[in-house]
């Protein structure tokens, strides 16, 4: 059996992905089971969906520890203590990372012992979908690496897909997208001992029943959500050009977040830790004072 | 967009009321925040941005009762993005909570435990699910005892938190979890969107207000308003939900404009059952130009345009304002 654990920020398909890639398996007759994790749902949040494929019925269920593949379509999760993509991964296991980096490169800054696979999935969405979703894309490296078959993975997308939207073209590309990413990688070969004989401990504890006053968390602090820094959630930066700025504080008004600070001579800022990249300030800035940059690319250029 | 223009004006039309200092333009928005950043809201979310203009309104000597719902996720062991206090309740029962919380303070200023000048103003904040369904009961009895509380309802149109369901705020001809569009129902959810403006007002509270994440100035001085009375004060925020209403993170403020623009959300107020829409567009825009900017509605263009499902939507929004005498 092999075991798939998708890794992205709510919004960006890490669902339809492992569904892709439940479907494609079906197709090409292997047992197969696919699922988010669930959680709150919420767009740019971590998210974690995972497939199971098999030649014999599945008897596993819920959540996969140790998976032999995981596709993490966001770089920034790797070093997102809270999420930790890699955790459980099998040793001789394969992780296809979404960015710019080279395998070494990878394998270098984020410390990563097991099989690294890269591709930049973010830059074909943009050039073929012309949006960020990775869905269709990351089930296509995710379907080559587990070594199903082009069509299935083709009829898979349309399958999939045909079910949540109904604009024709964007399903085309979806699948030439889908295609693409299958032959864009050179896959590695998983290195796994075959049976896993040695069993854990059971990991479920047991606590006691308290009451209410002990039992029920109480915060005894105020302000701290900025500590969490969603910083890492953008996908594109606003970025700033001062010259036409009148500073006329529409965009401060219009951060959800409050994101736009004003500095002494009344000039707003974006704070960067949190910003999530939404992008309403480009929108509502009258003056062109602000446009938006691709978040690892605008790091790379700065170093 | 040539929105941006209108807010300086929002707002700003009608008279001085009695003694209470209205804002002007968005730089008459008090700077301090209190809703701190880092939160997990969705980028780009509505109703985070109607809430943070409120919490501006409000200041910081309040306590939050919030009903699950996506907001209870705003303060997550051990975060909080506020200031103030701050308890979750279960869904259908945060004025319920509301009325034990002004009780205690009500009892320990009396006993002489509690400074009056720390008493705190009581708001519930809860999404349309606990507004419009669950907790109108409790709601009901608070209303008619005539607690005095703030009730926030950031209206997202749909049970958002646990992946968008269909709610009592969920309009006509929108597709949700449960109402997507078929075979059977093309036009997705079939039944209207309540009242819960009209819900509210039957019970005669002093105040009443719908409200927009797009209008921050009128908001901010219908808080100024509505703080001259006692009793139960009511705000609904329409709240566009990127994830939930199929639009870009970037869109929310455009299309909360849009709602307004096309009459589709109506802003105004109600003082002891004295009704007044604050901003009036002065010329109407088609609801078709709010509608399908958003996935929820993609149904009814695509494949086939379902003429009949948009001829009821603008049927329903020209019935409003004719009503109100006020369609130009
Ligand atoms: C009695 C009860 N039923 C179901 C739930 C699960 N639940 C948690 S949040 C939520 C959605 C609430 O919807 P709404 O009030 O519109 O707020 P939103 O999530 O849209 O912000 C639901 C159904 C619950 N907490 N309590
Ligand atoms: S689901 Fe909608 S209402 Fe809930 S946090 Fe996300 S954008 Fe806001
Ligand atoms: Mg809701």
């Amino acid at each position: 059996m092999y075991r798939v654990r998708f890794h992205g920020r709510g919004g960006q398909g890490a669902r339809v992905a492992s569904k892709v890639l439940g479907t494609a398996a079906f197709l090409d007759g292997y047992y197969a089971q696919d699922f988010p994790l669930y959680g709150a749902e919420r767009r740019g949040a971590p998210v974690a969906a995972s497939t199971r494929i098999s030649e014999d019925p599945i008897m596993e269920r819920g959540v996969i520890p140790e998976p032999d593949i995981v596709i993490v379509m966001d770089e920034t999760l790797l070093q997102d203590p809270l999420t930790m993509p890699l955790s459980g991964l099998k040793p001789g296991g394969i992780v296809l990372i979404n960015t710019t980096h080279s395998p070494a490169e990878a394998k270098a800054v984020y410390k990563i012992t097991a099989q690294v696979i890269t591709l930049d999935i973010t830059k074909i969405g943009l050039d073929m979908l012309g949006m960020p979703i990775l869905s269709t894309l990351a089930g296509g490296v995710a379907a080559r690496i587990v070594g199903l078959s082009e069509d299935s993975l083709k009829a898979a997308v349309e399958k999939v897909l045909s079910e949540i939207i109904t604009d024709r073209k964007l399903l085309d590309k979806n699948v030439a997208a889908a295609l693409y990413c299958f032959n864009a990688i050179t896959p590695a070969k998983i290195e796994l001992k075959t049976i896993d004989t040695n069993k854990k401990k059971s990991t479920v504890i047991s606590l006691p029943f308290e009451p209410a006053e002990i039992s029920s968390p109480a915060i005894n602090a105020t302000g701290n959500t900025p500590l969490r820094m969603t910083g890492n959630w953008r996908v594109f930066r606003p970025a700033w050009n001062y010259e036409a700025c009148t500073r006329c504080m529409i965009c401060v008004a219009r951060c959800p977040d409050g994101c736009i600070l004003v500095n002494e001579d009344g000039y707003p800022y974006t704070d960067y830790d949190n910003c999530k990249g939404c992008l309403i300030c480009v929108g509502e800035c009258p003056t062109n004072t602000l446009g938006k940059v691709m978040e690892v690319h605008a790091k790379k250029v700065t170093g | 967009m040539a929105g941006n223009g209108a807010i300086e004006g929002d707002g700003g039309k009608g008279v001085k009321d009695m003694g209470v200092e209205r804002i002007k333009s968005i730089k008459g928005i008090p700077p301090e925040e209190n809703v701190l950043p880092g939160t997990p809201a969705c980028a780009g979310c509505g109703g985070l941005l109607a809430l943070r203009h409120c919490m501006k309104a409000l200041g910081q000597k309040i306590v939050i009762v919030n009903a699950a719902g996506c907001f209870t996720l705003l303060t997550i062991y051990p975060y909080t993005p506020f200031k103030n206090s701050w308890l979750y309740t279960a869904m259908a029962c945060a004025p319920a909570g509301a009325q034990g919380i002004r009780d205690a303070l009500d009892i320990l200023i009396k006993k002489g435990r509690l400074d009056p000048d720390e008493d705190l103003k009581v708001v519930v904040l809860t999404g349309d699910g606990a507004a419009y369904d669950m907790s109108l009961s409790s709601t009901s009895g608070a209303i008619n005892r005539n607690l005095d509380f703030y009730y926030i309802c950031y209206d997202n149109e749909a049970y958002g938190n646990t992946g968008v369901q269909w709610s009592g705020a969920t309009p006509f001809a929108s597709k949700t979890g449960t109402t997507p569009p078929g075979m059977i129902r093309p036009m997705g959810a079939e039944l209207v969107k309540k009242d819960l403006f009209a819900i509210w007002g039957s019970h005669k509270p002093p105040y009443l207000a719908t409200i927009s994440p797009a209008h921050p100035v009128d908001l901010i001085n219908k808080f100024k308003k509505a703080e001259q009375y006692n009793g139960p004060k009511l705000f609904i925020a329409l709240s566009p939900c990127p994830p939930g209403w199929g639009i870009d993170t970037s869109y929310t403020v455009k299309l909360a404009k849009l709602a307004v623009d096309t009459g589709v959300w109506a802003l105004k107020e109600a003082v002891s059952g004295d009704l007044k829409h604050t901003v009036v567009p002065k010329r109407f825009k088609p609801v078709e130009e709010y509608l399908q900017v958003q996935g929820r509605f993609a149904h009814l263009f695509k494949p086939v345009r379902q003429e009949a499902a948009l001829n009821k939507i603008q049927e329903g929004v020209n019935e409003y304002w004719n009503r109100h005498k006020l369609l130009l």
